[in-house]
């Protein structure tokens, strides 16, 4: 029953049985461990006379036992005195090997032969011995263990290597040989076990053995041996690991040489390359290439560098030197004067500006001068020096030390320019609105002025009595008087009509005259021009007499011809002829929207200025003549001089150009004067004046000689700023002429005043 | 087929000529470039850069973009020859060797290496001057080279202009500013080990700092030389007048410095130069007085941190030892040691109390003679003064100062040359708020005093100087106070008391503050009402001069007056309208009409020289508001 079994599974049941025997071994060895501790606080004293010897019969038995296994531990000194537990900690491996053939021994002998003669005896005897024992006691239980290395007895167990668990819960333990129940030991109960601890002294050394079912008690070199494993010691005390080698090769006896070779002559004679290698040394050495002075001399480390006679001069590269760093002001004083310590107001503020511009340096009054702490900032300034110094790039530069005033070029004395409109000297007061444009009487004795109040007015000019007022009813764009003195009529633009009105300030002759001239387009009002028809119409304006030019769109501009005959207006130039009543388009293009417009004071050439350019055109040949780049945002007015080849021109960017058109297109000089736009400029008939007028309320009076030597250019020279006027609604002086023989100036505001400015 | 030929050959033909450098994009390079021409790393580079003086410039074209600094290619090709580039790159490998030794443990080679550390000098950079045997070698080798290698040409026109640094000693001294005030700051910052960035500030260089600065100071006092001083928050600012050069530096107060966070490696280097420089600088001027450079120093006032003292007694000694010498007969140069052992035992003999009296003894009418008037003030400004500073007044400022000056000085502590109870002392400098005990027969000052009297060149009276008190505002001596347009009114006070001086008349030991105001105000007084009644005058004169116009002017036209009372009311009005502000108008206009006329350009700086003009009369008002202020709350309290 039991054989068939275990031959059935003789690997898992040796595993298994391995398996607990690890088990039972680590909890043995533990629990020695433990005794053996407890033992030594208790019994320490004692122990060392009491013998734990064991009795000399079990010794020698085992002695023998282990000799005839023939399985020597180690080296030779038989120790045989090891426990089963003890021997299964320090060899598993024969456990390994060794528990097959063994363990097999008791249970089924017959199929292993290999066991010597006289251990099987005693093994026989064992369990004669044993069988006779579970025969007499069957309460005991018969469990060894069955690895019990070679050196070891033989296994008291009966039961075979069979794993104890599986008579965990069985009363008896196993089997005997006979097929009997071997039945379990009493335990021994808890009270027994303690008070035979009690009563015995040697308990702490009785281990109770599971697989046997005995107790075993260590003997003291037990103990020991088992203390010196824990330490991690070879168990057996006398073992030296450290031994010193034992040659076990006797070299004197031997009879032969190794090698029977005679020694070499090298080994006689002194070495050439050592001798050479010497000689080198001696050689340094003599030269002095090699020193045996450890610090080598210390030479002067300076000398006269700079000999009076060097003649040097710097070459090459010009060598820039750094500028030297500023010196200290007064602020920087430890103990500055009290005006150079900014109040606390001023350091707060300091709080407010940017990082760049606040002062690197403030100024603080320290009462004495042992109370001056260290500047902590000393090394971080010396280091940016250092910096500026071998990164910044240098360059030479011109220091301007001038006096600012000697840029200004120079000029004649205003006073040597005289006479020029200086002063205010009458107001012309009666508008309601900005007074848009006035425009002069060729005799000088007029003005009219046209205003957004839709009125035009005739003043004197000497007295400023308004003579008349036309109330139009729409804004005035512009006014202009004939150039001829003897045709006092009058041009304005108004909304889309151009009005010519009879002033009535001329004789009785010229009444009649203008009358005529006047009157007889009444009748021929419905002949029609060529192309243009469409355009204008001509007609009689009913409301105040004269003339009325019905155009298509807003005219902006009016300007006689200076025969008195033609007038130009704008809207695309149309160029009017008052006698023929004949309207025509110029007979060219004009790119771009035209700004402004002039008759040349002398020839047959017209001027139409755009937004960038201004363009001269021959009005006989037909054909563009120039044109005169200003270089500015937007021109807002032109003006021609008197001898005709000079112009100027206004932008709204308060730039004032002179061209000298026989000198170039582009500007001979720009005057930078307004800081707000260019209303109008104006050029005196006869005196060498010229005038400019803007929004900023202002105008200025230059003086601008043109010579008659080409050679030399013309001279100008601002002379006078006129102000008087108020701004209104943004906007200033709107117009500005002079008289045409004195040298005064007219200037017409948004304030809806007319200024006289005389000299 | 003919075409493509053509082609062809234009091809080849540009691509052999390549792109052709010319101006700007030829003569200047960016730094990288410069560093990789160079084959240095960027430390190195920077190192070459410092000890060469190369600098970037500025070339009028910046072909790579704006954001490169250029050098100029012949600074970078002088560079490429510097034998220091080649002895940089030595103590690199070295550095490698011994680190490898030191890393394979083998201990024998790495010392044997540590003995032949290679070094370097840099006295050639300071001249920069081709002298040198070897280098002429190597010249004229490399020149062959060049000569033989025609498209190596480019770089020989090069190579032949060299810049040179300072070929005269006056080039120095006109560059040694910097190199003054970072010697002296050296001076002053505690050796560390490890500074911020993991480099040492070597004990040995602050100390040979100290050294190089006491000579110089000591060559400076001895010559008399120096001319202005100033207490500033940042440190003392001397200026001393040498060879015509003047040369400003600043000293650190003797405080603990901070070390900030900065690249110790840039300004080391820059000291390394600066160390050499000032060396061979104070072997010029010593010599220049016949005075052996490295000067030997007695032991034991060195050992007493009284570096300056010592200096000056080792000039006293060596002047004497020359005069010896000159009787006694030449022995000199075949032991050199001997006659450095005997000029010690000379300072040892010189009696300990009197270096002044000394100085006096060994000055030579010769020397006098040579003189400019403005050291013969200088020396003599000091002259009868016997100072005792107390010991918490900065000592070295003032033993570098007083004697200076002419003066005679001494100090509380070991190895100063009288003590406090000597009876001929006149003046003891003080900065304590009381003094107990006190001598009558000497004036207690602050130490302000002695640098005001030093500015002013006068002895200032020491009322104001007084133990206990504010002393009264030191102002700076650099600062021109007429063009500055704002005279501080000690400035003032100081003025009066010089011309005082030279007036032979003492000024009034009471004289205060007052005093001196009052004139001043009611010229100022005057000046001020003078001006506007002028003003007033003239305005009332034009108006006057209208009016008359005015009428005048009717009359002649007989002009019927249609609307008399409005119109010339409101004519009236306007141009008294006009009146109101007319001064401000009219110069303002004449300003504006100036300026239409000129050229933009012209405009623009003139426009931004006015407002630097403005900015400067604005903090001076702002300075005059302030001091008004002040006064107002002076009077009410």
């Amino acid at each position: 029953m039991k054989a068939p079994r275990r031959n059935g599974s003789e690997k898992p049941k040796n595993e298994n049985l391995k398996k607990s025997l690890e088990k039972l071994k680590a909890n043995n060895i533990e629990e020695i461990v433990k005794r053996i501790e407890d033992a030594e606080e208790t019994v320490v004293g004692s122990s060392e006379d009491s013998p734990f010897y064991p009795s000399s019969e079990e010794y020698d038995d085992d002695e023998s036992l282990s000799k005839d296994d023939g399985s020597i531990i180690e080296s030779g000194s038989q120790q045989s005195d090891l426990s089963e537990d003890e021997d299964s900690v320090h060899s598993r491996d024969d456990d390994d090997e060794s528990s097959g053939s063994d363990d097999d021994n008791p249970s089924g002998g017959n199929d292993h032969g290999s066991g010597d003669s006289v251990s099987e005896d005693e093994g026989n005897d064992n369990r004669h011995a044993e069988d006779n024992l579970g025969e007499s006691d069957d309460s005991r239980e018969i469990v060894e263990e069955s690895d019990s290395s070679e050196d070891e007895v033989t296994p008291r167990n009966t039961i075979g290597d069979v794993p104890l668990e599986w008579y965990k819960d069985e009363e008896h333990i196993g089997y005997d040989r006979a097929g009997k129940k071997i039945k379990k030991k009493e335990r021994q109960s808890k009270l027994d076990s303690f008070l035979a601890s009690v009563d015995d002294s040697k308990n702490w050394r009785k281990i109770y053995d599971d697989y046997n079912d005995e107790e075993v008690e260590l003997t003291k070199e037990e103990t020991k041996l088992i203390r010196r494993l824990l330490k991690g010691k070879a168990p057996h005390a006398d073992f030296d690991p450290y031994a010193p080698y034992v040659d076990w090769f006797d070299w004197d006896g031997a009879k032969h040489p190794l090698s029977n070779a005679p020694e070499p002559k090298r080994r006689f004679i002194p070495s050439k390359w050592e001798s050479k290698t010497v000689l080198r040394y001696v050689r340094a050495i003599r030269k002095g290439l090699i020193k045996f002075d450890d610090k080598p001399k210390e030479e002067p480390k300076f000398y006269a560098l700079w000999d009076d006679s060097t003649s040097a001069e710097r070459q090459g590269l010009a060598y820039i030197p750094a500028p030297k760093p500023k010196l200290p002001g007064h602020e920087e004083s430890y103990n500055p004067s009290p005006e150079y310590i900014p109040t606390q107001e001023e350091i707060n503020s300091y709080q407010l500006m940017f990082e760049e511009d606040q002062p690197k340096f403030i100024p603080k009054q320290f009462n004495s001068l042992r109370s001056v702490p260290s500047y902590d900032k000393a090394v971080q300034e010396t280091f940016d020096r250092c910096l500026d110094l071998y990164l910044c790039p240098r360059v030479r530069k011109k220091r301007i030390n001038i006096d600012p005033e000697s840029l200004k070029p120079k000029l004649p004395s205003r006073k040597d320019l005289k006479p020029y409109p200086t002063t205010c000297y009458l107001e012309y007061k009666g508008h309601t609105g900005p007074i848009m444009s006035i425009s002069t009487d060729p005799t000088g004795q007029w003005i009219a002025s046209g205003s957004a109040d839709g009125t035009v007015r005739i003043w004197e000019v000497e007295t400023g009595r308004c003579l008349r007022v036309w109330d139009i009813g729409e804004t005035i764009a512009e006014v202009a008087w004939n150039p001829l003195p003897e045709l006092p009529i009058l041009a304005l633009a108004a909304g889309e009509d151009v009005f010519i009105l009879n002033t009535k300030v001329g004789s009785g002759e010229q009444e009649e005259k203008i009358d005529e001239l006047l009157n007889v387009d009444h009748q021929v009002a419905t002949v029609e021009s060529d192309t243009s028809a469409s355009i204008v119409s001509w007609g009689h304006y009913d409301k105040h007499g004269g003339i009325r030019l019905k155009h298509f769109k807003k005219v902006t501009k009016v300007e006689w011809h200076r025969k008195g005959d033609y007038l130009s207006t704008l809207i695309s130039v149309l160029i009017h002829q008052l006698s023929k009543r004949l309207t025509q388009r110029v007979p060219f293009k004009t790119k771009g929207i035209p700004v402004s417009i002039a008759f040349h004071p002398t020839r047959s050439i017209f001027f139409t200025a755009t937004k960038k350019v201004v363009r001269v055109y021959d009005l006989l040949k037909q054909k563009l003549i120039k044109k005169l780049d200003a270089g500015v945002r937007e021109i807002s007015s032109i003006a021609i001089h008197p001898g005709g080849d000079n112009a100027i021109v206004g932008s709204t960017d308060g730039k004032l150009c002179w061209f000298d058109m026989d000198l170039s297109t582009r500007p001979y000089k720009v005057l930078r004067c307004h800081p707000k736009d260019i209303t109008r400029v104006a050029y005196h008939r006869s005196y060498p004046l010229f005038a400019s007028c803007s929004d900023d309320c202002t105008s200025y009076v230059f003086h601008g000689m043109v010579y008659s030597d080409m050679n030399q250019n013309p001279l100008i020279v601002p002379l006078e700023i006129l102000r008087g006027h108020a701004t209104a609604g943004g906007r200033g002086v709107l117009d500005c002429k002079f008289h045409p023989r004195q040298p005064w100036l007219f200037t017409a505001g948004a304030d809806s005043l007319i200024k006289l400015y005389c000299h | 087929m003919k075409y493509k030929n053509n082609m062809t050959f234009t091809i080849i033909f540009v691509v052999l000529q390549g792109k052709k450098k010319e101006g700007n994009a030829a003569k200047y390079v960016t730094r990288s470039q410069a560093v990789k021409d160079l084959q240095v790393s960027l430390p190195v580079f920077r190192k070459l850069c410092i000890l060469k003086g190369v600098f970037p410039r500025e070339p009028k074209k910046k072909v790579k973009g704006n954001h490169h600094s250029y050098y100029h290619l012949k600074d970078i090709m002088f560079l490429k020859h510097e034998p220091l580039l080649e002895k940089l790159r030595d103590m690199r490998t070295y550095e490698r060797k011994v680190k490898k030794a030191m890393s394979k443990k083998n201990r024998d080679l790495a010392e044997r290496l540590l003995t032949r550390k290679p070094t370097y000098t840099l006295d050639r950079l300071i001249q920069e001057r081709w002298v040198l045997v070897g280098f002429k070698c190597f010249f004229f080798f490399l020149i062959l080279a060049c000569y033989f290698n025609a498209l190596a040409c480019a770089d020989v026109p090069q190579f032949l202009e060299l810049g040179f640094r300072y070929p005269k000693f006056v080039d120095a001294l006109r560059d040694l500013d910097d190199c003054l005030s970072m010697v002296h700051l050296f001076a002053a910052l505690p050796a560390v080990d490890r500074a911020v960035d993991g480099e040492k500030i070597p004990v040995k260089r602050v100390h040979h700092c100290r050294r190089l600065s006491h000579e110089w100071q000591a060559y400076i006092t001895r010559t008399h030389k120096l001319r202005k001083t100033f207490v500033s928050v940042k440190g003392i600012y001397y200026q001393a007048e040498v060879e015509g050069q003047k040369i400003t530096w600043l000293t650190p107060h003797a405080l603990q410095q901070v070390l900030p966070e900065v690249d110790y490696r840039v300004l080391l280097t820059f000291l390394e130069f600066y160390e050499t420089l000032l060396g061979f600088v104070n072997y010029k001027l010593y010599s220049s007085i016949n005075v052996k450079y490295p000067p030997i120093l007695d032991p034991r006032l060195e050992a007493l941190a009284a570096d300056l003292y010592a200096l000056s007694r080792y000039f006293d000694a060596s002047a004497q030892g020359s005069s010896l010498k000159i009787t006694s007969g030449q022995q000199d140069g075949e032991n050199l040691d001997e006659s450095e052992l005997r000029l010690a035992q000379l300072q040892q003999q010189l009696p300990s109390n009197e270096p002044g009296a000394l100085m006096h003894l060994v000055e030579d009418a010769a020397n006098e003679d040579e003189e400019d008037a403005e050291t013969r003030e200088c020396k003599n400004l000091f002259k009868n003064l016997k100072v005792y500073l107390s010991r918490e007044v900065p000592r070295e400022s003032l033993l570098f100062i007083i004697p200076a000056f002419g003066g005679t000085v001494s100090w509380e502590g070991e190895g100063a040359p009288f003590d406090e109870s000597d009876q001929s002392i006149t003046h003891q400098v003080v900065d304590r708020p009381t003094q107990g005990r006190k001598f009558l027969s000497r004036d207690y000052v602050q130490p302000q005093w002695i640098y005001d009297c030093v500015n002013a060149r006068i002895i200032l009276p020491t009322e104001k100087y007084m133990v206990g008190c504010v002393p009264p505002p030191h102002l700076s001596p650099f600062v021109d106070n007429e063009a500055e347009g704002h005279i501080p009114e000690y400035a003032e006070a100081i003025e009066r008391l010089k011309a005082a001086e030279r007036k032979e008349v003492l000024p009034l030991p009471g004289m205060g503050k007052e005093d001196l105001d009052d004139p001043h105000s009611i010229l100022g007084i005057i000046d001020r009402a003078e001006a506007i009644e002028a003003a007033e005058r003239k305005r009332k004169m034009s108006n006057l001069e209208k009016q008359y116009h005015e009428e005048l002017k009717r009359e002649v036209k007989g002009a019927v007056y249609k609307a008399p009372s409005s119109e010339i009311e409101g004519g009236e009005g306007d141009t008294e309208g006009d009146t109101g502000p007319d001064l401000d108008q009219i110069t303002k206009d004449n300003a504006s009409m100036s300026k239409v006329s000129m050229p933009r350009r012209k405009r623009k700086l003139y426009e931004a020289m006015e407002i630097g003009k403005e900015r400067k009369q604005a903090y001076v008002h702002r300075l005059k508001e302030r001091k008004k202020k002040i006064d107002e709350a002076k009077k009410s309290a």
